[in-house]
């Protein structure tokens, strides 16, 4: 227990001095997953709007296999960029293997499903007189649009907070498509596995309480969306 | 004149079944139309269509004789409450802007929406910021319509705007739409159960049943059940009362129409030749405001027979609640649904 206890000692002590190496990690995590969750984002919310508020053929098939999607590995997820991002496959020619862009590919293709899916869900669960009411006072199709996102967004944001928290604490895309290369693509999940692989409990438990700390804000969030709705 | 609204050939289905079908209706400008009919007839649908914000699978509706459909050019001119309204998860000064905003109109916009937020009894220094969650059913219902009367529309199609709320929210309703349509000349169609409410205002009636709509004279419906009697189908009563006609040309079809023009009444009853001759009940007297009619209500169990008098044939039969009258119809009926 005594390394245990030392180690929490050794972690508050490396975040108070502010260590370059436990804060590259933090730094490159809030970063990669920024970018990932821009472009989740930014491809999810319009597909999930869509996907919940047409009625067309094969909609329950989409449905079940963005459902089905939400369990995708992450190992797989990283397993199938690594493949596209390497030298020999199709996107090889643009170097990303082994770069922040290379990780926020793969964090985005692990967010999309989850923010088409629960925007998806929270556009369904909208009031069927939310389209009478705005037609009837004048929206066009493209306020419509908004109004519609817009009385969805306690939905939305659940849908993206959820989404965050997937992508912070996912390990398996960071390391085999990121290469855990310190001061480079090293983030707070892969330094984690190599600082307790090492026996180096002490930067594992000060970016574990740093990941947990973000983690809290994340759900918290959640929390206070979830009753505003 | 140009009619407001022309209906050509109209169906209108949900999934395979045929909510609407109307061959051809014109609804005059101006002044109140009111909408009649049991739950289920097709009111709610044909306000939908009127208001533009649904497409008829099949048909044509014209308003002041231009084409219209959903996002059509004169489609912000028409506004429709629905019995349910919805309050967009905003203030009630934000529900209330919302139309105008959209339309671009943001000159006096506090102005504007406080004036009808009096309009329908609501303080604006009580309710103007409150949210959409911290009101009454009643007052949700006095702020969906200030959001239509803030338009100041052209037609205002209401659908049962007083049936789920309290006695004074349903006076306030009153008084705001009677404004309006006095004010703005908005034409107003409304759907409604209140029968003094439309005797007061209503300028013309629509009947509608299993998605038809009736002339006036042919509102007296029969329902089943029936049974076959020889060549006739046949209604008893509790009483011992029975009632035949003819039966209808298909097997689907079970109300029968009698028209107002082939009933007879008599204060006894009289040898009648091959005709029914049924004791009804007077249960309800109503005067139309505006044309200085009578309507009298005449009941047999669930049979309602609605027939309007003149002032001066109303009081040759001096008919008051309770009186008890033979009326007399052919073993015909005029149509079926």
């Amino acid at each position: 227990m005594g390394y245990i206890t030392e180690g929490i000692i050794k972690a508050f002590e490396l975040l108070i001095s502010r260590d370059a190496e436990t804060y590259s990690a933090i730094l490159t995590t809030l970063k990669v997953s920024t970018y990932a969750m821009t472009a989740s984002l930014a491809l999810g919310i319009p597909l999930g709007f869509f996907l919940g508020f047409l009625d067309f053929r094969g909609k329950k098939l989409l449905r079940t296999i963005v459902n089905t999607l939400l369990a995708f590995p992450t190992v797989l997820i990283g397993l199938l960029v690594y493949a596209l991002l390497s030298q020999r496959g199709p996107l090889g020619q643009y170097g990303l293997l082994f770069t922040l862009p290379g990780v926020a590919i793969g964090q985005t293709i692990l967010a999309l499903p989850i923010v088409i899916a629960l925007t998806a869900t929270a556009v369904e669960s909208l009031d069927r007189q939310l389209r009478i009411t705005l037609l009837a006072l004048g929206a066009n199709r493209y306020q419509l649009l908004c109004t519609c996102i817009w009385e969805a967004r306690y939905g939305i944001l659940t849908a993206a907070v959820t989404a965050y928290g997937r992508v912070l604490t996912e390990v398996g895309i960071s390391l085999m498509v990121g290469g855990n290369i310190k001061w480079h693509t090293r983030t707070i999940t892969t330094a984690i596995a190599l600082e307790t692989s090492k026996g180096e409990f002490a930067m594992g438990i000060a970016l574990g309480l740093v990941l947990l700390l973000i983690a809290f804000v994340v759900n918290f969030s959640l929390m206070y969306l979830r009753q505003r709705s | 004149m140009i009619p407001l609204y022309e209906i050509k050939n109209l169906i209108h289905k949900y999934g395979e079944k045929v909510a609407l079908k109307i061959d051809n209706l014109t609804i005059s400008d101006r002044g109140v139309t009111a909408l009649l009919g049991p739950n289920g007839a097709g009111k709610s649908t044909l306000l939908r269509l009127l208001a533009l914000v649904e497409k008829p699978t099949q048909g044509q509706i014209y308003l002041r004789g231009e084409p219209v459909g959903p996002f059509c050019k004169a489609f912000r001119k028409v506004t429709l409450l629905p019995q349910q309204p919805y309050l967009l998860k905003r203030s009630v000064f934000e529900n209330i802007a919302y139309g105008l905003k959209i339309r671009g109109k943001k000159k006096n916009l506090r102005q504007k929406v406080c004036e009808v937020l009096s309009w329908v009894g609501l303080d604006p220094d009580q309710f103007l910021h409150r949210p959409w969650y911290a009101l009454s059913g009643g007052e949700a219902q006095r702020v969906a319509l200030a959001s239509r009367l803030v338009l100041q529309p052209e037609v205002l199609l209401l659908d049962e705007p007083t049936a789920s709320v309290d006695a004074k929210s349903a006076q306030l309703i009153k008084e705001a739409v009677t404004k309006a349509v006095s004010l703005w000349g908005t034409s107003l169609i409304i759907a409604t159960h209140d029968w003094a409410w439309i005797n007061e205002i209503a300028d013309r009636t629509l009947y509608l049943i299993k998605g038809h709509v009736l002339p006036s004279e042919m509102s007296n419906l029969i329902f089943g059940p029936w049974t076959v009697n020889g060549r006739f189908w046949e209604k008893r009563f509790r009483d011992g009362q029975r009632l035949l006609l003819e039966p209808p040309p298909s097997k689907d079809m079970d109300i029968a129409l009698i028209s107002s023009s082939s009933v007879e009444i008599f204060g006894n009853p009289k040898p009648v030749h091959d005709q029914n001759l049924l004791s009804f009940w007077v249960t309800r007297l109503n005067l139309k405001t505006k044309s200085g009619q009578i309507l009298v209500t005449f009941s047999l169990e669930d049979v309602s027979f609605t027939l309007e008098f003149s002032k001066e044939k109303f009081s040759s039969y001096g008919f008051v609640p309770g009186k008890k009258v033979w009326l007399s119809f052919p073993k015909k009926a005029s149509a079926w649904l």
